[in-house]
């Protein structure tokens, strides 16, 4: 289709919109009220669910954290709480940006750039927290253990089952940053090339 | 008049432009409702601040395409008690099969373009001139110029490939 046929059917379409204007004020009027905004609220993405929890379990290490009695488990609790603050809130404050872009005086343009930008920040730093999470598996298990169970895993026998469990764990983990890696590249590939379009 | 009443009369008569807007960023039903409902909800914030300065269409695109941008986050919802139904906002009554079926038909040839081709694109089928895609994107006219011909040949690309 050529962009005057395109353009012909848009037309059509356009007709046939007018003749069909069945708004009414008083839908129109229930569109404005604050609670459909409840709907569009970022308590909704999993973002900010998932930064809600990770801020949870870091003020739960941060109150039990007397019960860390041996300098390597401190320091274990101390990397696990800061893990689990910093790229939360890197991400919140990321969003925050993309849903207070200017829509009244910044033009499509300026807002597309923030929000390319803002996008890519947001899929880098979810790369930054998957391939951290290597290292948390072996932070938070210790610190929670001795939270909740009161048992220094590092002075444990080491069991057969941990083993396997910590194998398959590691195994997951391989095959979802792998699966995060080439969804990132194909993302952040396709946004460059709109950034360089922008920025030309 | 009052301003509710205003804003509820402009929205009527310029609702053909919001559901394009909504039609050409999303690629279903319920996320094109919901992106309408935010335009409205966007453009009844901002109300009070427009100052005739320019069109009311022109800054009913403006808002309308920003709004459009902030929704390419958005991921798609199942429907929740919080949300308008269709039953209550009647939306689905406004379209009906050859508006889906034309609507297909758009999407299959602007599959390819990225989120910046196509707002010109809506603009440029819409009718609108150089200087106001210009003035609605931010975008310098004669860049307007250069992007439109690499638009065109996409499209030609696009129809070749089919």
């Amino acid at each position: 289709m050529e962009l005057e046929e395109l353009q012909a059917s848009w037309i059509a379409m356009s007709q046939e919109l007018e003749k069909q204007k069945r708004l009414t004020n008083e839908i129109i009027l229930k569109m404005t009220q604050d609670r459909f905004q409840k709907k569009f609220s970022t308590l909704r993405s999993f973002e900010t669910v998932g930064a809600i929890i990770c801020y949870i379990m870091a003020g739960m290490i941060f109150f039990s954290f007397e019960k860390l009695d041996t300098w390597y488990l401190q320091t274990s609790g101390v990397l696990t709480i800061g893990f689990l603050i910093v790229l939360p809130t890197f991400v919140l404050k990321s969003l925050k940006k993309i849903q207070n872009l200017d829509i009244l005086n910044g033009s499509y343009k300026e807002n597309l750039l923030i929000y390319i930008k803002e996008k890519n920040k947001l899929l880098r730093l979810q790369q930054i927290g998957i391939y951290l999470s290597y290292l948390l598996l072996f932070l938070v298990v210790p610190v929670f253990t001795k939270i909740i169970s009161n048992k220094n895993i590092f002075l444990s026998n080491f069991k057969p089952l941990q083993g396997v469990a910590l194998f398959v764990a590691l195994v997951l983990m391989f095959f979802f940053t792998r699966w995060g890696y080439r969804s990132y590249k194909k993302i952040t590939n396709s946004a460059e090339d709109v950034l360089r379009d922008l920025e030309s | 008049m009052s301003n509710k009443e205003e804003f509820a009369d402009i929205i009527r008569e310029h609702q053909g432009l919001l559901y394009k807007v909504s039609a050409i960023y999303t690629n279903n039903e319920p996320d094109r409702e919901d992106l309408f409902q935010d335009i409205v909800y966007q453009l009844w914030k901002y109300f009070d601040s427009f100052r005739n300065e320019s069109k009311i269409s022109t800054w009913m695109y403006r808002v309308a395409m920003n709004t459009a941008i902030i929704h390419l986050k958005k991921v798609k919802r199942t429907p929740t008690s919080e949300s308008i139904t269709d039953s209550q906002i009647q939306i689905s009554d406004v379209k009906d099969e050859v508006f889906e079926e034309r609507m297909r038909l758009l999407h299959q040839q602007i599959y390819d373009l990225n989120t910046l081709e196509r707002g010109i694109m809506l603009l440029l089928l819409e009718g609108k001139s150089y200087q106001e895609i210009s003035e609605i994107t931010g975008l310098k006219p004669s860049n307007v110029g250069t992007r439109i011909s690499r638009i065109k040949q996409k499209l030609r690309e696009n129809m070749t490939k089919a």
